[in-house]
């Protein structure tokens, strides 16, 4: 009979939820471990505990609560239909990256940022499709009523060229190095979009707009937040589609 | 008549974020709207179409792919549809490398052309590896959405390209094929025999005196293990004795692939199907001789 153990696919498959979140978690996935003392960075020094064989302990409360505010952050972003970016450059991140922007309905990306995306996005995302969605995550595609409507519309005001295919910028950037994506998280800063970020004990948390203290070393503590925060996004999600499918049905019985 | 409201300027996000942060995304603006695009067979839509209905009129503006921040949005989806494939049957049996059926996926000329974006080779390198670990799963075992998703990257053949016409074997059953080496032409009858060969009339010792140049010649045949199952019948002239020996060898293994195709790969890996482009190098002006310049002075 096999003992309850670690698998490190689980992460990936069926990643854990906010109310799973335990010190005891934490500490098994190694979430805790800083870097050497030597190379740290003392802007962090609220979140360290102490020092042990040379390198600094995240304190693991710190790291709960911190993680908690951020899959709230994530969950209500999701809610309202914002547009989350989930960011992992490093290798071995990729798989956990895509899965968490599939749950949530977001974007991923693991390989180097395009520095511009944001800044200069009409040049990079220019070629990129955009669609216009509803409540519930779907597609609008022009019906024939709305055909009579829109032409109606076309005739009053005509879409502005640059409309046609305006690239779009993320509401919410969840980062898993913050070290290696400093353009992207400066970008960010310019255009006002929040972020979420693991930092760790070398790491700069003036960076980001919500730290999340932790280990950004460990694969298996980085996909532990991260599937966290895929979760939350999802239950977030999940809300904003039953609430509209409930708005459309007491629409429909309403009309 | 149809309203349209932005739902993340009503929202109470404000309160989420920290003071003098707004939300970026745009507000829905009059636009046209799009279908998700199905760019050739090789875009994969992940999203639902659905017809409009005038209830759910809130909308908002969002990246048809998860892969749109990438900037090459088509190269993401296929490079990540592939990988998933390859874990999903990764336990499937296997044929040996040295086994499989060699596939000629498309260019990255092609490619490209198809996604869209300048796809680096590098990392149409990485597709091209997925393809082939995909296609060493055992033939009869290869799922129906694995066969589809090779199908689509496959190369396709080019009916412009004129094509050499394919040698037949004659109604005496002779092959005949051409060799060249340097400036050596020679003509080749392949027929199953006993293993006899004949080169301008003479048998192979009296044709060529050292045994290299014999060797070369039935060399296609000695290496397939049919040195007694066919008779050579040779006319070579030009070039000198080793030129002669290595046109014969290209032929005899031309004429040999008209008998058996299916021994390409094996004459391939002997060295004995490319024509050894070869040739004495011209004298240039200010060289003795090709290379050869005369001795250096210094004053």
């Amino acid at each position: 009979m096999l003992t309850p153990h670690y698998s490190p696919s689980s992460l990936i498959h069926n990643p854990p939820s906010p109310r799973d979140i335990t010190l005891s978690l934490l500490l098994a996935s190694q979430a805790h471990l800083g870097h050497s003392t030597s190379l740290w960075n003392p802007s962090n020094q609220r979140y360290i505990l102490g020092v042990r064989q040379g390198i600094h302990i995240i304190c693991l409360e710190t790291i709960a609560a911190h993680l908690r505010r951020a899959a709230k952050i994530v969950e209500g972003v999701s809610e309202k239909g914002g547009l989350i970016l989930f960011v992992g450059t490093r290798p071995g991140q990729d798989r956990a990256v895509v899965k968490a922007a599939k749950l949530a309905g977001g974007c991923h990306l693991f390989e180097r940022w395009t520095p511009g995306a944001i800044t200069n996005a009409s040049q990079i995302l220019g070629h990129g499709k955009v669609v216009e969605m509803d409540m519930r995550d779907r597609v609008k595609v022009k019906s024939p009523n709305v055909q009579a409507d829109a032409q109606k519309l076309d005739e009053h005001e005509p879409p502005k060229p640059e409309d046609v295919n305006k690239p779009i910028k993320p509401d919410l950037v969840v980062c898993l190095n913050p070290l290696e994506n400093y353009i992207l998280l400066h970008e960010c800063g310019l255009y006002g979009i929040p972020t979420i970020g693991i930092i760790d004990t070398d790491a700069d948390p003036t960076w980001v707009t919500y730290p999340i203290p932790a280990n950004d070393d460990s694969l298996r503590a980085v996909h532990l937040i991260t599937g966290i925060l895929g979760r939350a996004a999802e239950e977030g999600r999940n809300r904003r589609i039953r609430r509209a499918e409930r708005e459309a049905m007491e629409a429909a019985e309403g009309g | 008549m149809l309203s349209f409201r932005s739902p993340l300027s009503q929202c109470s996000f404000q309160s989420i974020l920290k003071p003098g942060l707004k939300s970026t995304n745009s507000a829905f603006s009059r636009t046209q709207s799009f279908a998700v695009s199905a760019r050739a067979a090789l875009a994969s839509p992940s999203i639902q179409e659905q017809a409009v209905d005038t209830d759910s009129i809130v909308t908002r503006l969002a990246p048809a792919s998860p892969s749109y921040f990438t900037g090459s949005a088509d190269f993401f989806d296929n490079w990540l549809a592939l990988q998933e494939l390859s874990r999903k049957y990764q336990t499937l049996p296997v044929v040996p490398a040295d086994e499989v059926s060699r596939v000629r996926w498309k260019t990255l000329q092609q490619y490209r052309a198809i996604v869209g974006t300048q796809v680096k080779s590098a990392k149409y390198k990485k597709i091209v590896n997925l393809l082939n670990r995909l296609n060493r799963i055992e033939p009869s075992m290869l799922p129906e959405d694995a066969k589809n998703m090779l199908e689509k990257y496959k190369r396709p053949e080019d009916s412009n390209l004129a094509k050499p016409k394919q040698q037949q074997i004659d109604k005496w059953g002779r092959a005949w094929a051409t060799g060249r080496r340097k400036t050596a032409v020679a003509r080749v009858w392949l027929v199953e025999g006993i293993g006899e060969a004949l080169v301008n009339g003479k048998p192979l010792a009296e044709a060529f005196p050292r045994i290299v140049d014999r060797e070369s010649v039935i060399w296609p045949l000695h290496i397939t293990d049919r040195v007694d199952k066919y008779n050579i019948w040779a006319l070579v002239g030009g070039g000198g004795s080793t030129g002669q020996a290595e046109a014969l060898t290209l032929g005899v293994a031309k004429a040999l692939m008209v008998h058996e195709p299916l021994l390409k790969p094996a004459l391939r890996r002997a060295g004995v199907v490319t024509r050894d482009p070869r040739a004495v190098e011209r004298k240039k002006p200010g060289h003795l001789k090709a290379r050869k310049m005369p001795t250096w002075v210094k004053r």
